[in-house]
């Protein structure tokens, strides 16, 4: 039996061999600062030759997406070999978040204990006490139903106004929710579900306080239950609820592991976000995180990168053409995607340039073209 | 119909020189409907893609392909 230790700011790993099994006990919390930690573990794991791993979590105070990000890497390296990871007494939170985010397929989850309600700081009131059911929540269908909103020309906006109507969608008591982003050098509302809530925020950057502004400042996501009695923003407060808002939770955006904005769901009643409701927004917080990083992300100049400028303008006017040629073929989207698909492969031009050009002849003098000339 | 055997998807990524997140942009643009942590999955293998996401990854990955002087190398059809 060998066994490896790494203690950091309460964060510990220790492994142990048991015979082909690889035991991971993971204690205190785990997050984007602790993560690479844990997966150089896991590299050196998995670089041994143990395609069986069971990761103990029930000496863990915290995890959020980013941590379970490299639980769900390792696990899909060993599922790949043949092998498979366990997850031992994993706590309502994770159980959760890995049901939300469809991940669960690739563990086995094992509860030797009833489930756990440990909850990470900031959280308050009682989970559920079916975290492990078996009906997946399907965010991604929101997704499809936002992604078929006509395009609009400012499509950085677009891209995180999805955001907002995916989190209004599944998040439970939402009443409106925003998305604030630090554009060069102050706060702004990129995106945001209605007048009020866009006030919300505009409230919070003139006074300088709030849980956005704290959210986007400090990294870590704020709550406050109801705002009677709310001690921490004199100044906001009063106008918040003189617009009728009676509870908010804000979770921070991240790009590269640096806060860049927050995700602000608002509820006109109070004590209405559950834990689930907080953990479903830090899921889509970290989701557009994991948009914002990828994008590249200038946080020297808090500008979007062009990069994801263009993935979304790509993105839409892909769908645009997919439309064009549902409608004009009556077909279903994906025999659209593939017909853009295979004349992109037979003629060597870009997805997107053979899209544009589909959508393009919309706009043609004659009429519409035949199908071929739209398909082919 | 052509199928991949697991993890397939990543020995491409690895030769188009794509890191997880850059496969991820690809796919997102070419309009991806996954998250980053399921497309990872997918790409080792690990969760099964509907046949309209492995179409999308694939082509994702064929584009990178032309960029680098290829031609398609990486199969669509498969289940």
């Amino acid at each position: 039996m060998t066994a490896a230790q790494v203690a950091s700011r309460g964060f510990r790993v220790t492994v142990r061999f048991e015979g082909e099994q690889a035991l991971v006990g993971v204690r205190g919390e785990l997050d984007i600062l602790s993560a690479p930690t844990l997966g150089a573990f896991f590299e050196a794991v998995i670089a041994s030759g143990f395609l069986s791993v069971v990761v103990d979590f029930a000496e863990l105070d915290f995890a959020d997406l980013a941590g379970l990000r490299v639980v769900a890497s390792a696990a899909s390296r060993v599922v790949a070999s043949g092998g498979g990871l366990t997850i031992r007494s994993p706590s309502t939170m994770v159980a959760k978040i890995l049901d939300a985010t469809h991940l669960n397929q690739l563990f086995r989850l094992e509860s030797p204990d009833q489930p756990r309600d440990r909850l990470g700081p900031e959280q308050s009131g009682r989970p559920a006490e079916s975290v492990l059911r078996s009906e997946p929540r399907h965010a991604d269908h929101g997704l499809r139903k936002v992604s078929s909103v006509p395009a609009d020309n400012d499509v950085v906006d677009g891209a995180l106004r999805l955001v907002v109507a995916l989190a209004r969608a599944t998040v439970g008591g939402a009443d409106g929710v925003s998305v604030s982003l630090r554009r060069h050098g102050r706060l702004v509302t990129v995106a945001a579900s209605d007048q009020t809530i866009s006030e919300m925020d505009a409230n919070q950057y003139a006074t300088g306080e709030g849980p956005c502004v704290d959210a986007s400042v400090e990294g870590r996501w704020f709550h406050t239950a109801s705002l009677d009695g709310e001690a921490r923003w004199p100044k906001f407060t009063p106008r918040a609820k003189a617009l009728g808002i009676n509870a908010i939770l804000s979770s921070p955006l991240l790009a590269e592991d640096r806060p860049v904005g927050a995700l602000n769901i608002y509820s006109r009643n109070a004590a209405t976000f559950t834990p689930q409701d907080q953990e479903l927004a830090a899921v889509f917080a970290t989701e557009a995180s994991v948009i914002l990083t990828n994008a590249g992300v200038d946080v020297s100049d808090d500008q979007l990168a062009s990069r994801l400028a263009e993935a979304l303008r790509t993105r839409q006017i892909i769908a645009q053409a997919e439309g064009v040629i549902m409608e004009r073929e009556r077909v279903s989207g994906e025999c659209a995607y593939t017909a853009l698909r295979e004349f992109s492969q037979k003629s060597g031009q870009r997805l997107r340039e053979r899209a544009q050009d589909v959508v393009a002849s919309t706009q043609w003098p004659h009429g519409d073209p035949g199908p071929g000339e739209v398909l082919l | 119909m052509t199928e991949l055997s697991s993890g397939v998807f990543d020995q491409f990524r690895r030769e188009a020189q794509l890191s997880h997140g850059d496969l991820f942009m690809r796919y997102f643009e070419l309009g991806g409907m996954s998250t980053a942590l399921q497309l990872e999955a997918f790409v080792y293998g690990a969760l099964e893609p509907s046949a309209h996401d492995r179409e999308v990854i694939a082509h994702a990955l064929n584009e990178r392909f032309v960029e680098l002087g290829g031609n398609h190398p990486v199969p669509y059809g498969l289940r």
